[in-house]
């Protein structure tokens, strides 16, 4: 909410005013819970003065200037001035030479065709106030002349910007501001008087009042006004609204909107002849319709909607927007002021129906003081016969079916200590509830009774007045404790192994990345993700933008886009990762989500060193990482094959991986036919099922004696079918369990001449060893010609 | 047989000359002296493939060979190790500003080392990890926290939705929900994660990190708040950081208090009115706390005589960007690889 430093200085008397600048109170009030966002001078003053025209006569070589006669502290001055309004009597704005405007254009005594000018007369827009720059300023009969237009407008004065939490409806107002400085400072609060006339008259006018839901509107009360006809705002008036972000309109809105902001009470002017019926009924809208408010929209009424009627007729969006037809429009001569109350669920709710967030919504939503509807309306009234020519009819309404009895609440000692840690003196308690306007009904040595005046209607439980006490005492005086820890916490394991997959991957040489969860439905589609049946995505039903509506079911879109992005900039190579989310809506409906884990990797592998060469990324270097991944996540045989085809990958370079006995995920090159659609360069992928992973992981191995005898290594070439996986052998030889065979490796692959069309050559190299003894060559010989006569029968392959 | 000793005692002699370092040496020894694969060795070992009469006199040979090589190789050995003593004095040297052959490591994203950093202080005072859903329940989401429907605390946090009574959490704090459904004080947990705003500027992303926090016992108060929250402050941002705690709202929390450190980009700097990232207060908000509601406690069946409690949450991604002078939240997500390659292995 803004305000400014002086409207608020003139509610309240602090004890040391001159050393209680703007800076000092956004302090205080920061410190309060209310913070202060900005502090802003309203104006520079470039030194300008109130002056009377005294003489205008036609400039001698110019048709459109004039050369005026203006009295400076009753020095006679000739100004040439241009401006349309300029006239003799009227009173506006003078710069003397030397000022300089807020543009930087700097006054001089210089003539202008001929006749020189010793000042300037200035428009509002010169001067910074406005954009106004049809005429010089025009400025009331009754401006004293010759003193500051700076201060005469209120502009030696500071915006002040206060960000109001929600449970603080009270301080959206100069008074409730006001009413905690005094509190802080120990001050004296100083509401602005109603006159006595107004307060004397008696509780009826001619315009009845009905409320047929006290629920919703617990309070109305209503004056009525006759002789008011718009006019413009005094420039006080003006400035100060405009300083609080209000556009001025005529003297009649600019006071409703005026007092609002002093009281926190949002107040509406109804043109009273267009309450043709002299009653308002305040009803839900029912079955009714649509009403035009004052916007111009025609708005669809919910039959919630809580409305002013006049009679049966809608006439307003209660606490929200006034109706067309009831508006102060310039024909205006009588007006009825509502001041009322109104539920703040309804209001809010009507507001988000409509889309519409108005001053007044703002404030009922927040909650406004329901014994505060007569002063705001009576300060309002006061202000327009202050500024005019008002008669108000004496009386007014008030229909007040709803009130409210104040709460009562116990407060322990005991609990300030509980809550705290720190124990205040009895006296400081008392103190501080008493500087916040709460009653204390009765006390006893351990506990006391409070009831929070109306306006403090978030004051409902002891922790209520517990925080009240901490935030007027001061945060910074609690002093800051240790609690005491108890023990027997176990670490915490999915943080463990999250860790270790960072450390694995990044050691590979994998960036990680984290990208944002959502998704296009087309990215969905090709890239379902591990999810198999339950793959369905889950949608947002208020995207940011349309085109990614759904949440990932896959961590691949995110790190393809990240591809993309630095393919456009050239980059040649990318290798990245990410551990993260993925979300489904399972086939029962429910939500699912599980952790992933995704890789890519695309151009070189990098190399170490000044000379190295560098080598394109081959399928099996996207294969080593997560066989590196998996064997340091403790999953030391895993179990990869190419027989379930998914149709983002090449379909002669992929491999489906399982674990511990599961199916965890995939690796592979990307299809073709998927890179052309996305516009990408080939590279290769991987993605896994992390909660899988870690669900299976073996972590736990026992260490194997050091062999005390060497081993004999007999190598071993076989032609075998294209497609035979060279694993089949490692697995065969592992079945046979041959006493003296250690184990099998692959160390080669080869196809081509002179490897006839389809076959392709193996070479494994056995390794052969006894625990009791060095191996002679003869007894190896024996077993390996064995051996290699059984596989080539096992599997139609011959010995190259 | 002898020939082919003769060349590979010539080759190993020129290999020998040319050698320049204690590796490379190491390396010809194993070439051809080597037990498994050494040239010399095979050779010994085809000994007996030869006929009966030539053994003796090419084992002879070997043996003699053998010897030589040994001899040559150990002489070779001391000499380097004589010049590399005396190079100090002006040899040929290495250029050793040339960088060396390091391998190609990938690098942690930021918000993990930082999440990381946070994690680890409180795992160190004590606290366990608890995690929750990001597609949460409006239960947990808002009602649970005491942020009922039509509340205008609601509009505190721009919310995505994902059907009628899910969305997607706006806050880590229903993971506190979560654990106190589940479990009894004392509590003293984290939950760090990701958590989703309607927004999307220089200073906000529509998805941003939370850690979470809270503990609840018998006789936890707002002193004991103050203490552990400065205590990890000071750890994250080290030095003498400058802590303040001020009243704030929040719809969980009573008294809740808003979390300040002394601007850590214009602290020496004593006219601070022009520091961007304080605005000149010099101040920056870093943690949302407070004593945990009662109505909280009654939602999850606590007696709230019987416990009290303090909870707070902070932002990943602002502690991050204040530690590594960052001004665009959305160059977590960019990951572009100039940007991640910045942060050290
Ligand atoms: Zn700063």
């Amino acid at each position: 909410m803004k305000l400014t430093f002086n409207w608020l200085m003139e509610l309240v008397e602090v004890p040391d005013p001159a050393a209680f600048g703007p800076d000092e109170l956004a302090e205080r009030l920061t410190h309060a819970g209310l913070e202060v966002e900005a502090v802003k001078p309203l104006s520079d003053d470039a030194g300008a003065l109130i002056v009377e025209v005294a003489d205008v006569r036609p400039h001698p070589n110019a048709d459109r200037l004039s050369v005026c006669e203006i009295h400076d502290a009753g020095e006679p001055r000739r100004i040439v001035c241009g401006a349309p309004n300029v006239r003799t009597g009227m009173k506006t704005a003078f710069l003397r030479v030397g000022a300089v405007l807020p543009s930087g254009q700097a006054i001089e005594r210089r003539p202008i065709r001929g006749v020189p000018s010793d000042g300037m007369l200035c428009s509002e827009k010169e001067l910074g106030f406005s954009d106004d720059h049809r005429g010089i300023m025009e400025l009331p009969g009754d401006a004293p002349a010759g003193t500051s237009l700076q201060e005469y407008l209120g502009l030696n004065d500071w915006m002040l910007e206060v960000s109001i939490t929600p449970n603080r409806g009270d301080c959206l107002s100069v008074l409730g501001l006001a009413r905690e400085i005094a509190a802080l400072t120990g001050g004296r609060l100083r509401v602005p008087a109603v006159p006595d006339h107004l307060r004397n008259h008696p509780p009826a006018i001619p315009v009845s009042v009905e409320i047929l839901d006290p629920v919703l509107c617990p309070r109305y009360s209503a004056r009525l006004i006759h002789g008011l006809r718009p006019a413009p705002s005094p420039p006080w008036l003006r400035f100060r609204l405009e300083a609080c972000g209000i556009r001025s309109i005529n003297h009649i809105v600019d006071v409703t909107n005026y007092v609002m902001l002093e009281t926190g009470q949002p107040l509406h002017a109804f043109d009273a002849q267009s309450i043709a019926s002299q009653r308002i009924v305040v009803r839900t809208a029912g079955e009714a319709n649509t009403l035009t408010t004052l916007d111009g929209s025609d708005r669809a009424l919910h039959p919630d909607d809580l409305l002013i009627c006049d009679g049966d007729t809608p006439a307003a969006l209660a606490g929200v927007m006034g109706g067309a037809g009831s508006e102060v429009t310039e024909e205006t001569e009588s007006v009825l002021l509502e001041s009322a109350h109104f539920d703040p669920l309804t209001i809010r709710r009507t507001a988000k129906r409509m889309g519409m967030h108005t001053e007044a919504s703002h404030r009922f939503e927040r909650g406004v003081d329901p014994d505060g509807t007569r002063y705001a309306m009576d300060r309002a009234v006061a202000l327009w016969e202050q500024l005019g020519e008002a008669q108000v009819v004496p009386g007014f309404a008030d229909a007040y079916p709803g009130e409210r009895k104040p709460a009562e609440i116990t407060l322990r000692y005991a609990s300030v200590k509980r809550a705290l840690g720190v124990e205040l003196p009895h006296d400081r308690i008392h103190g501080i509830i008493e500087s916040l306007g709460i009653e204390i009904k009765r006390s006893s040595d351990h506990d006391l009774v409070v009831s929070p005046p109306s306006y403090r209607f978030d004051l409902t439980r002891e922790a209520d007045i517990v925080e009240e006490l901490a935030r007027v005492h001061g945060y910074d005086n609690i002093p800051a404790t240790l609690p005491a820890v108890r023990m027997g916490i176990q670490g915490d394991a999915l943080l463990r192994w999250v860790r270790k997959t960072r450390s694995l991957l990044t050691a590979e040489g994998l960036n990680e990345v984290v990208t944002l969860p959502f998704c296009s439905a087309a990215m969905n589609r090709t890239f379902p993700g591990l999810w198999g049946e339950d793959g369905k995505p889950v949608r947002i039903a208020n995207p940011l933008r349309q085109e990614t509506d759904e949440m990932r079911l896959s961590l691949l879109p995110g790190l393809i886009e990240n591809l993309h992005y630095h393919s456009e900039r050239r980059s040649e190579t990318s290798m990245i990762f990410e551990l993260n989310k993925v979300f489904s809506l399972g086939s029962e409906g429910g939500y699912t989500e599980r952790m992933n884990v995704a890789g890519l990797i695309r151009g070189h592998r990098p190399q170490r060193g000044l000379r190295a060469e560098s080598r394109a990324f081959v399928f099996a270097d996207m294969k080593g990482i997560v066989e590196d991944l998996l064997e340091g996540l403790g999953h030391a045989n895993c179990r990869w094959r190419a027989d379930a085809p998914t149709p983002i990958l090449h379909p002669g370079g992929f491999a489906a991986v399982s674990a511990g006995g599961v199916p965890v995920g995939y690796v592979g090159e990307i299809s073709p036919r998927v890179r052309e659609d996305l516009d990408l360069p080939t590279f290769f992928l991987f993605e896994l099922d992390f909660g899988a992973i870690v669900n299976y992981a073996r972590p736990d191995f026992k260490v194997r004696p050091i062999p005390r005898f060497p081993s004999v290594e007999r190598d071993l070439a076989i032609v075998v079918a294209e497609d035979f996986p060279s694993q089949t052998v490692i697995d065969w030889v592992r079945e046979l369990d041959r006493a003296l065979i250690e184990r099998v490796d692959v160390f080669d692959e080869y196809t081509g001449a002179p490897i006839s069309e389809g076959r392709k050559s193996l070479a494994y190299k056995v390794f052969y060893r006894s625990t009791e003894r060095t191996l002679t060559d003869h007894e190896v010989n024996t077993v390996h010609e064995d051996l290699t006569r059984r596989l080539c029968a096992a599997f139609d392959a011959t010995l190259r | 047989m002898i020939e082919a000793l003769e060349k590979l005692h010539e080759e190993a002699v020129e290999r020998l000359e040319r050698c320049a370092s204690e590796p490379e040496l190491e390396q010809i020894r194993i070439d051809y002296l080597g037990r498994k694969g050494g040239k010399l060795t095979a050779l010994m070992r085809g000994l007996r493939e030869l006929p009966a009469g030539e053994r003796p006199r090419a084992g002879q040979e070997l043996n003699r060979r053998r010897a030589e090589l040994e001899g040559l190789l150990d002489a070779r050995l001391k000499g380097l190790r004589e010049s590399t003593e005396t190079l100090a004095d002006g040899g040929p040297r290495l250029d050793v500003t040339l960088p060396g052959n390091r391998p190609e490591r990938g690098r942690v994203h930021p918000l993990s080392r930082v999440t990381d950093e946070i994690i680890d202080v409180f795992t160190g005072m004590g606290f366990e990890i608890a995690r929750g859903p990001d597609v949460e329940d409006d239960y947990h989401n808002f009602e649970a926290l005491n942020i009922p429907r039509d509340h205008p605390a609601r509009d505190m946090q721009d919310t995505f939705f994902v059907s009628d009574d899910h969305v997607l959490r706006t806050h880590t704090s229903p993971v506190q929900i979560r654990v106190m459904e589940q479990r009894r004080p004392p509590l003293q947990i984290i939950a760090p994660g990701a958590v989703y705003r309607h927004d999307d500027d220089a200073t906000h992303s529509p998805v941003f990190h939370q850690v979470e926090g809270f503990m609840v016992d018998h006789d936890i108060t707002f002193g004991d708040l103050k203490g552990v929250l400065t205590h990890f402050l000071e750890q994250i941002f080290q030095d003498e950081v400058r802590v303040r705690f001020r009243p704030s709202f929040f719809p969980f929390t009573e008294p809740s208090a808003e979390v300040d450190i002394g601007c850590i980009l214009c602290r020496d700097d004593k006219d601070s009115g022009g520091c961007r990232v304080c605005r000149g207060s010099g101040w920056l908000e870093i943690l949302g706390s407070g004593m945990i509601d009662p109505n909280v406690f009654d939602f999850v069946g606590y007696d709230t005589e019987a416990f009290s409690g303090f909870a707070f949450g902070m932002g990943v991604e602002r502690i991050a960007m204040l530690k590594y002078g960052m001004d665009d939240i959305r160059m977590f997500f960019q990951n572009d690889v100039r940007f991640l390659r910045q942060f050290p292995p």
